[in-house]
């Protein structure tokens, strides 16, 4: 299990990898943190003739707060977001998730950027970023353009992104005080991709359930938010009869893949299971 | 009354060493000898050694599960830089024979495929480069045209399978490689006079141990003395000469096979002879030493170590009291495409079938059926792990159709402590037990009757919880009959009945005690368990003891360790060394002394006239004068230089199977005994488990060392978690194994271990071994699966969930559930 | 293909080396630096016994490429004991049998590293986690646990007797 051999190339300036990636002759990589391409290389599941490592471009480490957002540079380890008092207090439910990400030796190379890249339809970030209704900064030689988390998953290891470029950062607004959320997910261990993963965050407002976001992993070729169900929800009660209806009509609706002992009505049960508790937690959260 | 076991005398002990308290070593729990300089990073494993010269081997492994090679083109492969060769099957065949076979008649099977291909990751072609990276550049280059066969996947089918889908044609016209039935005692009468027949179908599921070191090899071949020198990790190096030397056309002793410490075996390494043949081959082929070890691929996927994989249709005769009266059952296991070991497994269940309960007759039909899979191999167990959990699952399908508590249905049948030596219906015996003991100190450890409440009141709150208890064997110390003694008796094969452990010793003149072992170290405590033996039986200080492993050429009869032989078996050899060395210590000491040798003993490393205080001699002083002042002794052989001596010791106790197989004699007689109990909650909208409590009590005779033994608990509990909730190879219906990962073949991590885990043990001395001393390398693995199903069982009898199958992964058992919810709401 | 020049520091010794940019970190540690304290069980980055210790954090050296290590510092298990003798943590696995066949074990031993260079006085529950990125399949870890545990506990005592003497 050794990879195929590949040119190397390690600039020191985004321009310069904005360039490579501009160059379509030579089929390129970027090698970020390497902990999802790097197994693919050894198993020779994917072999690119050109290696574009970006872990020497300067400033892009960041975890920052702007106006009303925080930003997350292409380099940010999972590590370092985890434990960042920053995204803490504004999004716990990142930290919360990120005990279900992976193990340390992993989370201390690999980045949120290469991850969402990577597009893993059963990977959690996926999930999180579309509840937390976060904007990518994609970024190629002639310019950068932005795209919501929600249109950025196309499918299975797929994203809207071109050839030539290159995600950036990532800005997850702060939400509004007073949103609940909750996350849930189930794998054979901890630390496994999930078979499931739900989260939600909604407010509560006059005992009505108010601005309700919904998304799910592990049941699609991508994660996605529950649109249908968030429209019920909203200005609903926040009791578990609506929960159980909500999670009943969602588990109807999505359309895992079956695949050999995991099957699809395995994966819609796990739905039916999450869903409530992950509804509320969040309403428990707003009360709190 | 006339029994089937008349013939099967049980042979008087050998036992020198009684079992008694007060001993000054065995007992400890010392630190392991072997950490130091595995904890440095020194431990030297196999892909840590290189040889001047050496090159690099990779495969080119089969994509498909059964198909003809029409044909292999090596020309853009070889032309590679930095390539050395590329080999077919048929270059390998013209310096390489078949792989050996305990199955008779055996199943054919090359290193390297010829004609055909018989599962996924088999391989086709090899190729050998400087180094491993270009050697797989080349390996994609290889190219395979197919004729792609019907691949048998599922065992009924498989058994069913003609024409194109056989595997072996040439060899045999099913793929039922065995059928054979026994009889042990009055089977049909017992089940003709029963109250009660439990039914039930059970189905264990392919895994295996997947040390976390794969199995490699690097192979020398001297042209000048047509012999091979291989370093390599198996656990069996001793042996392997003689297995071997046929398919590589040399005599034994021209290969001189040297052990690397393995990263852990739990039977995968027992003899990996394929990878030695096929390496030892490329080395002959290239002219250059080679190196191969399998990537983690080509270790899930053609390392021949895959475990039992099994259905069962089993019956228990029960008497509307209780009392088990028979037990039999038909059992077709998957051993993939190949039959190395034959029906080994299976001999080796014989060994304690009927579980620690009193069954009078056992009956059996065992077909070994060949599939498009990688073969089977040993796996911690061995078998046995199956049988136990079998007979746990008729005992509590018993108690549950008889309306029985499952504990004291278990209590009711048990042996009785003064019932030993205790010969079950298949001719083993079981040397010594106090199952009763075991079980009251794991319901007390435990606190079963206040889990029992507990769990009842949070069932009553909705809760899923449930307790699950086993009472389970661990048979230790194998006798190799069990490798052929279910094989046709017209055909019985290799009939090995030598399972031997040996040792060499000699003081240096510093005093120093060297000793060479002649089995390897694979994750056991060799070092650690002789140093203590050796400490207690001659008195020489621990730390005066040194270390070496023989090669095959050196070394001395060994098996290794394997089949929970190890402690017991060097202690034997141990104590054999110990009175011939003590002999010689005490005939030059008494003489420095100037006493009769009678009148001398052993005490704290010097020899002592005995009732006096300060006439002694060190080991170090007699090892001396021993060793350089020859005229200080008298004329005579007997005062030849030097303290030096090797020590075999044979299996303890084991007979000859019966001729007509009316018994299969006593080949697996030093058992310990189990108990494991556990609580368990179930999440059941998701299927998932979480174990709440668990204790685990043992009985492994007399205990060398706590700690090591504790380690090995441990680890095979964690072994058998992993079974029950988590480890499945998936093949597809392609017959594509589907999950040959870490990241899909879920083995436990830390987290998936239980948080409160406590560990008992008893101490119910063997009469026949040294000390007493059981083994218990096997235990958890033997344990666990049974009371993990009980328990979660337990925590769904509200939903009436049955389980006959493991694994139970989460979304097995959310299928039960929901299929239970289903069947409740009509 | 070209071969590239890298500088590193590895156990506190300068190495330079011209490596091809496909060669995994862990195949130059074990068979370039000839360091073979460093194991290789997977190559795809789950069972953590080739977690090799760079610039402070325990990373994966099957999913690192050599040449991306150029002027990092790194520290396997060959650089932890001392001319003083084993590192505590080495001497809490050697104590609390924490190790078997010990391929698993400078991997967990790196894990531990990191965990109690941040954390000097972690629960069991901590421990679990930061070494549940670690397969080993011989122990069923809780003696890895007590293992670390105990170093702990050495290690913070170590610490105040070093406070406590004199300048």
């Amino acid at each position: 299990m050794k990879p195929s051999a590949f040119d190397y190339e390690c600039p020191t300036d985004l321009n310069a990898v904005l360039a490579m990636l501009g160059d379509t002759e030579t089929e390129t990589s970027i090698l970020a943190g390497g902990q999802s391409l790097v197994p693919m290389m050894n198993y020779r599941l994917a072999a690119p003739e050109r290696l574009v490592d970006i872990n020497r471009l300067p400033d892009l480490d960041y975890i920052r707060e702007d106006a009303g957002f925080v930003a997350i540079g292409a380099l940010a380890r999972h590590g370092e977001i985890k434990a960042s008092e920053l995204v803490g207090r504004h999004f716990p439910m990142m930290s919360e998730a990120y005990d279900w990400i992976a193990h340390a030796a992993v989370r201390n190379r690999g980045t949120l950027c290469g991850n969402l890249c990577h597009a893993d339809p059963a990977s959690e970030m996926p999930a999180l970023m579309q509840v937390l209704d976060a904007t990518l900064v994609v970024a190629k030689a002639t310019g950068t353009r932005e795209v919501t988390a929600q249109d950025f998953f196309v499918g299975t290891y797929e994203t809207v992104l071109e050839s030539d470029e290159m995600l950036t950062e990532v800005r997850i607004p702060i939400p509004e005080a007073g949103t609940g959320w909750g996350f849930e997910e189930v794998a054979m261990r901890k630390g496994d991709y999930a078979w499931c993963t739900v989260v939600a965050t909604l407010r509560v407002v006059e005992g009505r359930i108010a601005a309700p976001r919904i998304a799910v992993s592990g049941v699609g070729d991508a994660a996605i938010r529950l649109g249908a169900q968030e429209e019920t929800l909203a200005g609903a009660e926040p009791t578990s009869a609506v929960f159980e209806e909500i999670a009943a009509a969602a588990a109807a609706a999505v359309n895992p893949p079956n695949v050999e002992h995991i099957s699809a009505d395995y994966r819609r049960d796990l739905l039916r299971s999450l869903l409530p508790r992950v509804l509320s937690a969040a309403a428990s959260r707003v009360a709190a | 009354m006339k029994s089937h076991l008349d013939t099967n005398v049980i042979p008087p002990s050998r036992q020198r060493e009684a079992p008694r308290a007060g001993l000054t070593w065995i007992g400890q729990s010392i630190k392991r000898v072997e950490d130091p300089r595995i904890l440095t990073g020194n431990g030297g494993y196999i892909d840590d050694f290189k040889v001047p010269g050496m090159a690099h081997a990779a495969m080119v492994s089969s994509p498909h599960a059964h198909a003809r090679i029409v044909s292999i083109d090596t020309s853009r492969a070889k032309a590679l830089p930095g390539v050395i060769g590329v080999y077919t099957g048929e270059d390998l065949a013209s310096v390489v024979d078949p792989c050996p076979s305990f199955a008779s008649p055996p199943i054919p099977q090359t290193a390297i495929a010829v004609g055909k291909v018989r599962h996924v990751g088999e391989v086709v072609a090899a190729v050998v480069a400087e180094d491993r990276y270009i050697a797989e550049d080349a390996a994609e280059l290889v190219e395979v045209e197919w004729e792609v066969l019907p691949a048998n996947v599922d065992i009924e089918a498989s058994a069913a399978a003609t024409g194109d889908a056989l595997l072996h044609p040439d060899d045999r016209e099913s793929n039922v490689a065995l059928d054979e039935s026994f009889n042990f005692g009055p089977v049909e009468e017992d089940f003709a006079a029963a109250d009660h027949i439990i039914k039930r179908r059970l189905r264990w599921h392919r895994s295996s141990a997947q040390a976390i070191e794969t199995c490699g090899v690097v192979a020398q071949f001297d042209p000048y003395k047509g012999g091979y020198t291989i370093h390599c990790n198996s656990n069996f190096y001793n042996f392997i000469p003689f297995v071997i030397g046929g398919s590589l056309r040399v005599s034994p002793g021209e290969m001189r096979i040297v052990p690397k410490l393995a990263g852990g075996s739990f039977g995968s390494k027992v003899f990996s002879h394929k990878i030695i043949i096929l390496t030892a081959g490329l080395a002959r082929l290239a002219g250059v030493p080679v190196k191969y070890i399998e990537d983690r691929l080509e270790h899930f996927t053609n390392s021949d170590s895959h475990g039992s994989d099994r259905l069962y249709d089993a019956e228990l005769a029960v008497d509307k009291d209780g009392t088990f009266k028979s037990l039999r059952f038909t059992v077709l296991d998957d051993y993939g495409a190949y039959l190395q070991f034959g029906v080994g497994t299976h001999g080796n269940a014989m060994a304690q079938v009927t579980g620690p309960y009193t069954i009078g007759s056992f009956g059996m039909r065992v077909k070994a059926v060949l599939t498009n899979k990688c073969q089977q191999g040993p796996y911690r167990g061995f078998g046995s792990e199956v049988t136990n959990w079998l007979m746990e699952r008729m005992v509590d399908a018993a108690a549950n159709e008889l309306g029985q508590d499952p504990l004291a249905l278990r209590e009711q049948n048990m042996i009785k402590p003064d019932a030993f030596p205790y010969m079950i219906p298949t001719g083993n015996i079981y040397d010594s037990g106090n199952f009763q003991k075991v079980l009251a100190e794991a319901k007390q450890m435990f606190d079963l009757d206040g889990w029992r409440e507990k769990a009842k009141k949070m069932r009553a709150e909705g809760r899923c919880v449930g307790v699950g208890v086993a009472t389970c064997m661990e048979r230790s110390v194998y006798g190799p009959t069990e490798w052929w003694s279910l094989n046709n008796k017209e055909t019985p094969g290799f009939t090995l009945t030598s399972t031997p452990e040996s040792i060499s010793v000699h003081f240096d003149p510093s005093g120093k005690l060297f000793v060479t072992l002649h089995s390897p170290m694979v994750g056991n405590s060799p070092e650690t368990v002789v140093t203590q033996i050796l400490a207690e039986r001659l008195t020489v200080a621990p730390e005066d003891i040194v270390f070496n492993y023989s090669d095959s050429q050196s070394g001395f009869n060994g098996v290794g360790p394997q089949g929970s032989r190890f402690t017991a078996m060097i202690a034997g050899a141990c104590v054999s060394a110990s009175i011939k060395l003590e002999e010689r210590l005490k005939r030059f000491g008494a003489h420095m002394l100037q006493r009769r040798p009678e009148d001398v003993e052993l005490r704290n490393g010097m020899v002592a006239v005995k009732g006096l205080k300060d006439q002694e001699k060190s080991f170090g002083e007699i090892a001396l004068t021993s060793s350089f002042f020859r005229l200080s002794f008298p004329d005579g052989e007997e005062f030849d230089s030097g303290l030096e001596t090797t020590a075999v010791y044979d299996h303890p106790l084991s007979t000859d199977p019966d001729e007509d197989r009316k018994h299969l004699g006593i080949f697996y007689p030093i058992v310990g005994h189990i108990c494991h109990i556990v609580a368990v909650e179930v999440d059941p909208g998701t299927g998932k488990v979480e174990m709440l409590d668990y204790a685990a009590v043992h009985d492994n005779g007399t205990i060398v060392n706590p700690r090591t033994l504790a380690g090995q608990v441990w680890g095979g509990t964690a072994n058998g978690i992993g079974t029950t909730l988590s480890e499945q190879f998936h093949y597809n219906s392609d017959g594509q194994f589907t999950n040959p990962n870490f990241a899909e073949f879920a083995m436990p991590t830390a987290n998936e271990m239980p948080r409160n885990f406590k560990l008992g043990h008893v101490e119910t001395p063997s009469p026949f071994t040294e000390y007493g001393i059981k083994g218990g390398g096997e235990g958890g693995r033997l344990g666990a699966p049974s009371a993990l199903t009980s328990a979660i069982e337990d925590a769904l009898s509200d939903h009436g969930v049955k389980i006959t199958s493991l694994p139970v992964t989460p979304p097995v058992l959310r299928g039960l559930i929901r299929d239970a919810e289903q069947m409740a709401a009509g | 293909m070209n071969k590239k020049a890298i500088s590193l520091t590895v156990n506190g010794r300068v190495r330079e080396a011209l490596v091809p940019p496909r060669m995994l970190l862990s195949d130059f540690i074990r068979h370039e630096l000839e360091l073979p304290g460093t194991h290789v069980g997977c190559e795809h980055g789950v069972c953590g016994s080739c977690n090799v210790v760079v610039d402070g954090k325990a990373v994966r050296s099957c999913l690192m490429f050599a040449v991306q290590a150029n002027g990092t510092e790194i520290t396997t298990v060959e650089g932890y004991d001392t001319a003083e003798g084993l590192h505590p943590i080495q001497q809490a696995f050697w104590e609390e049998h924490g190790l078997q066949c010990g391929f698993c074990t400078p991997g967990m031993l790196a894990a531990a590293k990191e965990l109690l260079a941040a954390n000097p006085d972690p629960g069991d529950d901590e421990i679990r986690e930061a070494i549940s990125g670690n397969l080993c399949r011989c122990t069923g870890y809780e003696f890895i646990i007590n293992a670390i545990r105990s170093a702990a506990k050495a290690m913070r005592e170590a610490e105040i007797q070093k406070t406590l003497q004199p300048a």
